[in-house]
């Protein structure tokens, strides 16, 4: 008993050591597969069980950009990520307020279907959709890629929409008409401003979703339209590991932008009325 | 012109079976304050929205300022409203609170400034321009309600329960504050509220109402002591209820038989003998006297049966004549203890009654 009692002191009393080990391994468990890849885009020479690269060189960043084109790619992977940004909003303002404001019949159903290609395998949706595009001839097409996109994208916008118009206060929307706000006065005096940090949530998830929407792409895409994870697929199949390693690190920069951006504006106060309980 | 601000004339609003106002006619004079008073469900709280025009009555007419506004939208109707839960526009400055009706009518934006200025120094909410609602008390949001409610001196102002968000005391101060507000600046306003107590500090007339229909509609004075019916007077302070039957009519009082026993009260118009009637006495409006006062008009023997210490003054439970029972409120300087024999009188001009059955 006393000996029991003995060790759970010990390692209450090495609760910090062990605390400390297990959130680095932790750090180290997530961090490592980008050491990798960051390390191996800068290595020359690193063979066999080398733990560093020999030495150290940028070269093939540049065989990343002239071989690889990723400046048309990149610019392929924002339009059509800013294409399927601006739909999903826009349906999801629309599908948003609907789920969130309005009582109607068979609401869950209609969530259910929405949140459906969510569900199912992404190649078994990816391949329906293809068999369409091709029909529709919107393959290799910005509009067919983000469109192909939306389908996955767009429930996020509706998602966090709806919960956004469903927190906002009734009364509030009362006190304006009654201030004299006209409808329209009143969407961009008040219901705008009161939802904009959910478009604000709703536009970055949806962003990042497309930037790094993979299978949905991979056959809807065509010469034209490359985005960057099916370069940098393509760019592994190729065998050319070092570049694929510069190429993945060049995908994670607008992530890591994106990221910085979330911290600095989502500070609470300016999310302040878009969510329930405030 | 007539002396009518808003007029409900006959209005009906059904939810499937449940009438939430029921022939509704009411009209509340200009620079009145008028309460709407009564349980929850009783259709004040509808017939508010009426006049807002976020709910349209299925049947008769809203009038405000001689105007049929029953199709007019809500943003048309200028008026000024304060909310329960303060309803402010929290992306907003207190400052661009106050001044949203105005920028909503495109008035330039010094003489916007102005008037949210004026408004507020009307609240005494001078130096919060720029605090956000999130950074003021109850009492202070609630403030900027009002202002936001005054600022372009709407014809009329609607008040939906604005102090039962806030605390005890708070309420009180404020209840003045808005009486003395509204008396000052002539608006018509319609104050709705279940509580009593507000109803009668503040209001011109009061308007009771249950289960969508108007039950009485009255100076505060009128409402506590001349209640017209068993549900007026329940609700407005505590009452004892006694039934009796008219014995003899004389002049201008009535002799009642209640149980065994016999009272004066005043004549109730055009009634006569045989006829039943309820009668009631407030508690505070007993007297009770020692065992051995002497017999008079009114006055009868009972006997204590509960204590209770309310702080300021003694409740009582009495039992008198055959199985009747009262409650009674004394001054808490003389007690009396539970069992003891005591005498009551029941002031002839207290004694308040209306017929039933």
């Amino acid at each position: 008993m006393t000996l029991t009692r003995a060790y759970v002191r010990a390692l209450w009393d090495g609760r910090m050591i062990l605390g400390y080990t297990l959130l680095l391994s932790l750090t180290l468990f997530i961090v490592a597969p980008f050491l990798m890849i960051a390390l191996r885009s800068v290595g020359k020479g690193w063979f066999y069980r080398l733990w560093l690269p020999p030495q150290l060189t940028l070269d093939w960043y540049r065989w990343a950009v002239e071989v690889g084109n990723i400046p048309e790619v990149m610019k392929n992977t924002l339009i059509i990520g800013i294409i399927a940004t601006a739909i999903s909003t826009v349906i999801g303002i629309f599908a948003g307020w609907a789920f969130g404001r309005r009582q109607m019949p068979g609401k869950e159903v209609a969530m259910a279907v929405i949140l459906l290609p969510r569900m199912i395998p992404p190649i078994t949706y990816a391949l329906g959709v293809a068999k369409i595009f091709y029909t529709l001839e919107l393959v290799d097409t910005y509009l067919g890629v983000a469109l192909a996109h939306v389908s996955v994208c767009a429930p996020y916008g509706i998602l966090v929409l709806s919960a956004t118009f469903e927190g906002l206060d009734e009364r509030v929307l009362e006190a304006a008409d009654v201030c004299g706000a006209n409808t329209i006065k009143r969407f961009f005096y008040v219901v705008l401003p009161l939802i904009m940090p959910g478009i604000l949530a709703s536009m970055i998830f949806t962003f990042t979703h497309s930037y790094n929407e993979f299978t949905l792409t991979l056959l809807t895409y065509g010469p034209n339209t490359v985005t960057l994870p099916v370069r940098t697929y393509l760019a592994v199949g190729d065998g050319y590991w070092e570049i694929t390693s510069a190429m993945a690190v060049i995908m994670v920069i607008p992530s890591l932008v994106i990221l910085a951006m979330i911290q600095r504006r989502a500070e609470p106060e300016k999310l302040v009325g878009g969510f329930k309980g405030v | 012109m007539t002396d009518a601000m808003i007029e409900f004339r006959d209005a009906c609003k059904r939810y499937g079976t449940l009438v939430a106002n029921d022939h509704l006619s009411l009209r509340i004079r200009r620079g009145e304050l008028m309460t709407l008073l009564g349980p929850s469900g009783c259709g004040k709280t509808t017939a508010l929205r009426c006049l807002t025009g976020y709910i349209r009555p299925d049947e008769g007419r809203i009038f405000i300022d001689d105007k049929d506004v029953t199709d007019v939208p809500t943003h048309q109707r200028e008026l000024g409203m304060v909310f329960q839960n303060f309803a402010l526009f929290p992306h907003l400055t207190v400052q661009d609170n106050v001044g949203f009706p105005l920028m909503i009518r495109n008035l330039p934006k010094d003489q916007r400034t102005k008037m949210a200025a004026d408004a507020l120094r009307l609240v005494r909410l001078e130096g919060y321009e720029s605090h956000y609602p999130r950074q003021l008390s109850g009492g202070q949001q609630q403030r900027v309600g009002l202002a936001r409610a005054l600022v372009y001196r709407p014809k009329v102002l609607l008040l939906d329960e604005p102090l039962s968000n806030l605390d005890a005391k708070l309420r009180e101060e404020m209840r003045f504050e808005i009486k003395e507000l509204v008396t000052r600046l002539g608006i018509t306003a319609v104050y709705v509220t279940h509580d009593q107590a507000e109803a009668l500090a503040l209001s011109d007339r009061v308007a009771i109402m249950n289960r969508g229909r108007l039950e009485q509609v009255g100076t505060p004075e009128e409402i506590y002591e001349q209640p017209q019916s068993r549900f007026v007077a329940e609700f407005i302070g505590l009452s004892n209820f006694l039934e009796g039957r008219i014995e003899a009519v004389d002049g201008a009082t009535m002799r009642v038989t209640v149980g065994d026993l016999k009272l004066t009260a005043p004549a109730l118009p055009q009634t006569g003998p045989g006829q039943r009637v309820l009668l009631f006495v407030r508690p505070n409006e007993i007297e009770l006297l020692g065992p051995d006062a002497p017999a008079g008009e009114n006055v009868f023997e009972a006997r204590v049966e509960k204590v209770t210490y309310l702080g300021d003054m003694m409740d009582y439970r009495l039992a008198f004549g055959q199985g009747l029972a009262l409650r009674v409120q004394g001054d808490a300087h003389r007690r009396f203890s539970p069992g003891s024999p005591v005498r009551l009188r029941l002031p002839r001009i207290r004694c308040w009654t209306i017929t039933s059955g």
